[in-house]
């Protein structure tokens, strides 16, 4: 740079530079400490269930569109014990959760061998991967209309719509757990004369687990949603088909119920898997 | 090339595929029509909704309707939840104030939430637009929000150094930042949008390819039922292509190689 | 006259509610276009002094000022080059130096100008519009250092810059650095654990003391230099071969190895 040019940058510099002082910059990123983000959280909390209060009990929205949410707890409570439309709360959790147990486990053992035989075998992948791809844009509950046709508004046609949505998971992440294995440890195998049923169930399986088990929650996840979509629609029994029957009667606080039901059980599907999934990589040494 | 051998192996098993369909159902008849439709059917039941009318309208008019209330529910969800997710992510007051809001009710499946909306709104449009916007919503804000939060602190502190002003510190960094993993959230929302939409126009409805469906399976029409889910899966497919195309134009820096 | 003076700095981290003394009783000034190097055990607080002087962290005893004024807050009189370069990977090389420009409202004749002067001086020619991915790491630190440079701030910080790069890019770019130097000179604070490094580039190098740190030692590398002519050798190498170089380095080897005590096996 020559003299002349930095003289002028330096007068430049000064002229510009110096005219516009600081605006607003960007500040650093807040830290909060746990006290203030329970209290902050707590405020959050008391705001919302305090609007939900306010327009129920204010009358702003209707008492029987919206029960407050005291009612709607003495209500969930109620229903553990009473029944409606033909079982109690608990009665029909337990119906839904068979569904759900059935197809989930369906998925979980057609899609993960068939997702690592995938991995191994690429004629297999040649093969599957274009039908997949089809049917993946199909919404799992747009099955409802065949399922019910092929197995029945009872038992069949839900379990199938919860396979729909659990099976994509299952076979897309034991296929990328295999897929992704570190090819020294496969060359490994093979060097030691190992038969390629072998390799996908000594090598492959063990070193896709962690993948799997994070496909098995997601599965969990969208085969629970599968259900409650499925139930609304066809069938005579479970959280579904209570919530429908009480939607038809107007029964607001119930079908509130349903719902505070369907998120608890949800959960706690969800924290199980969680615990087995850490517990897995805690063991294969990945925290 | 492996791409070559890809497609060839892709369509001769789609072929496969269709081979065995017409064998299956219209040659030999082991599966029976009421079960599964033969080809034939499934054009029979094309050319009705097409040309004609099924469920009070034409396949156009029930695409179109399907289509509205899923960009309509989407919009409205990404257009609220970006943002939201964005200010959560900078905000840590704005995070601990509404996360605990979330915690409680992201378990409720979307899906749970259609007898509550019909309740409130009935069978039109607007119960309809209200669990897709719920649908959608989630993951608009979960991904924003962890775009955000995952902006290395190194180019936030280079940000600071500069003197950025705020609003240009949100446009040209923040945002910029987020934005691969506010596509994935977008993706995401477009997806439950179209899950939500199908099982809601199932549950009630009186246009959409979801009421198609619906009576499709009440008047036991197999043709028909594969036609609605074929259109669904177009449609989804379509709309997915579309918001690829745009996350690909908005993130051209990511694709350009050295 | 100082343009950067920690007077009696002391730092206190509180991780998980334990108290970790950090610095304790810093005591060093830069002068104007004066170019010193910290070094230090890791761990020992030298990139927390530069974090202080950036603007990024406060004391919790004693004073850091930058001309004569106290550090509240970052700003581009204080430009920062990081060791992980900390680019804008979606904005193109040109627009990555530009960026500090436009938030001093420098018109826009002038900013193409400067942004142009800056990639010449750090021989950026031909890659304005490449994104930093498509880089390699030195080249990055080039965009790095000519975002800083373009500023014309007041004290550049130098965090490690290039701790990231292989031997060699590391090499050419304490050359380039040296140069640059000598072209356009800048009070320079640069935080570095390599000790050659240190004594190539610094006019004068601060000695640390493991945690709790403290300025153990201040080494004047200038006036050796000057007396000993080694800007007459271009090359790095042929600079280190030299008995007085080679004095300096160990004796800043041995002032380091007593304070790692008995850290080193």
């Amino acid at each position: 740079m020559s003299l002349a040019m930095q003289t002028k940058i330096n007068l430049s510099e000064m002229s510009a530079d110096r005219a516009q002082p600081q605006r607003s910059a960007v500040t650093p990123p807040i830290r909060l400490t746990r006290s203030e983000r329970m209290r902050l959280g707590t405020i959050g909390l008391i705001g919302f269930i305090g609007i939900w209060s306010l327009l129920s009990l204010t009358g702003l929205v209707p008492r029987q569109f919206l029960p407050a949410p005291h009612e709607v707890l003495i209500r969930f409570i109620e229903l553990l014990g009473t029944p409606f439309a033909g079982a109690t709360l608990v009665e029909h959790l337990a119906s839904s959760f068979m569904r759900f147990a059935y197809g989930f486990l369906l998925a979980a053992m057609i899609g993960i061998p068939l997702g690592l035989l995938m991995g191994w075998y690429r004629w297999l992948d040649d093969v599957i991967t274009p039908i997949f791809d089809m049917l993946r844009f199909i919404a799992p509950i747009a099955w409802v209309p065949f399922a019910a046709l092929w197995f029945g508004t009872g038992i069949g046609g839900p379990i199938m719509i919860i396979f729909a949505g659990a099976f994509p998971p299952c076979l897309i992440n034991a296929y990328r757990g295999a897929r992704f294995v570190n090819r020294n440890v496969i060359e490994a195998a093979q060097m030691l004369g190992t038969s390629n049923l072998r390799i996908v169930t000594e090598v492959l399986l063990p070193a896709s687990i962690p993948s799997i088990v994070a496909g098995l929650r997601v599965s969990a996840g969208l085969a629970w949603q599968s259900l409650i979509g499925a139930e609304l629609i066809v069938a005579s029994a479970g959280v579904g088909f209570m919530m429908v029957q009480a939607q038809a009667g107007v029964a607001t606080a119930t079908v509130m119920t349903c719902m505070l039901a369907i998120g608890l059980v949800g959960l706690l599907i969800d924290v199980a898997l969680r615990q087995i999934e850490t517990a897995i990589r805690r063991r294969h040494g990945q925290s | 090339m492996t791409n070559n051998r890809r497609l060839i192996v892709g369509f001769a098993t789609l072929a496969v595929i269709a081979a065995i369909w017409y064998v299956m159902t219209e040659a030999t008849g082991w599966i029976s029509p009421g079960r599964f439709p033969t080809p034939l059917d499934t054009w029979d039941a094309l050319s009705q909704v097409t040309f004609g009318e099924y469920a009070n309208g034409a396949l156009y008019e029930h695409a179109f309707h399907s289509v509205k209330l899923v960009l309509l529910g989407f919009m409205v969800a990404a257009g609220i939840g970006v943002p939201l997710g964005l200010l959560m992510g900078w905000n840590s007051k704005a995070e601990a104030l509404i996360n605990p809001i979330f915690l409680l009710i992201r378990p409720i499946p979307p899906l749970a939430w259609i007898p509550l909306a019909i309740l409130w709104l009935g069978l039109g449009d607007a119960a309809k637009v209200m669990v897709i916007w719920f649908a959608a919503f989630v993951p608009s804000v979960v991904n924003s929000y962890t775009g955000v939060k995952a902006i290395d602190p190194a180019v936030i502190e280079a940000v600071r150094m500069l003197g950025t002003p705020r609003w240009r510190f949100i446009r040209e960094v923040m945002i910029p930042a987020a934005l691969p993993m506010i596509f994935t959230g977008l993706r995401l929302s477009l997806q439950a949008s179209w899950t939500t939409l199908v099982a809601a126009e199932l549950v009630g409805a009186l246009y959409g390819l979801g009421r198609v469906l619906n009576v499709a399976q009440q008047d036991i029409y197999p043709g028909m039922i594969l036609v609605g889910m074929i259109s669904v899966a177009i449609l989804g497919w379509a709309t997915t292509m579309i918001l690829g195309q745009v996350e690909q134009r908005s993130l051209r820096w990511m694709q350009v190689r050295g | 006259m100082a343009s950067i003076e920690f007077s009696s700095v002391g730092k206190v981290f509180n991780r998980a509610g334990i108290d970790f003394v950090t610095l304790d009783g810093v005591d060093l000034s830069v002068a104007e276009k004066e170019f010193v190097a910290i070094v230090g055990p890791s761990g020992c607080g030298k990139t927390t002094c530069l974090r202080m002087a950036a603007g990024f962290e406060f004391p919790t005893l004693g004073t850091v000022k930058v001309n004569y004024r106290d550090v509240t807050a970052p700003g581009p009189d204080r430009a920062v080059v990081f060791q992980q370069f900390a680019l804008f990977p979606w904005k193109t090389v040109a627009q990555n130096i530009e960026l500090g420009l436009r938030n001093k409202g420098v018109p826009k004749v002038e900013r193409q100008e400067r942004v142009k002067n800056a990639i010449a001086l750090m021989s950026l020619q031909g890659y304005e519009s490449a994104y930093p991915h498509q880089l390699s790491g030195g080249m990055q630190q080039r965009v790095a250092i000519a975002r800083a440079y373009v500023l014309e701030p007041e004290v550049l910080l130098m965090d490690e810059p290039f701790g990231a790069l292989d031997a060699q890019t590391r090499v050419s770019m304490q050359e380039e650095l040296v140069r640059l130097a000598r072209v356009n000179p800048r009070t320079v604070l640069f935080i570095t654990h390599a000790v050659e490094e240190a004594v190539y580039l610094a006019d004068r190098v601060a000695i640390m003391t493991k945690r709790p740190g403290r300025i153990k030692e201040i080494i004047d590398i200038k006036s050796v230099r000057l007396a000993e002519k080694w800007d007459e050798h271009e090359r790095i190498e042929d600079v280190m071969d030299l008995e007085s170089f080679v004095h300096l380095r160990t004796h800043i080897w041995r002032s380091l190895r007593e304070e790692k005590g008995s850290q080193v096996h």
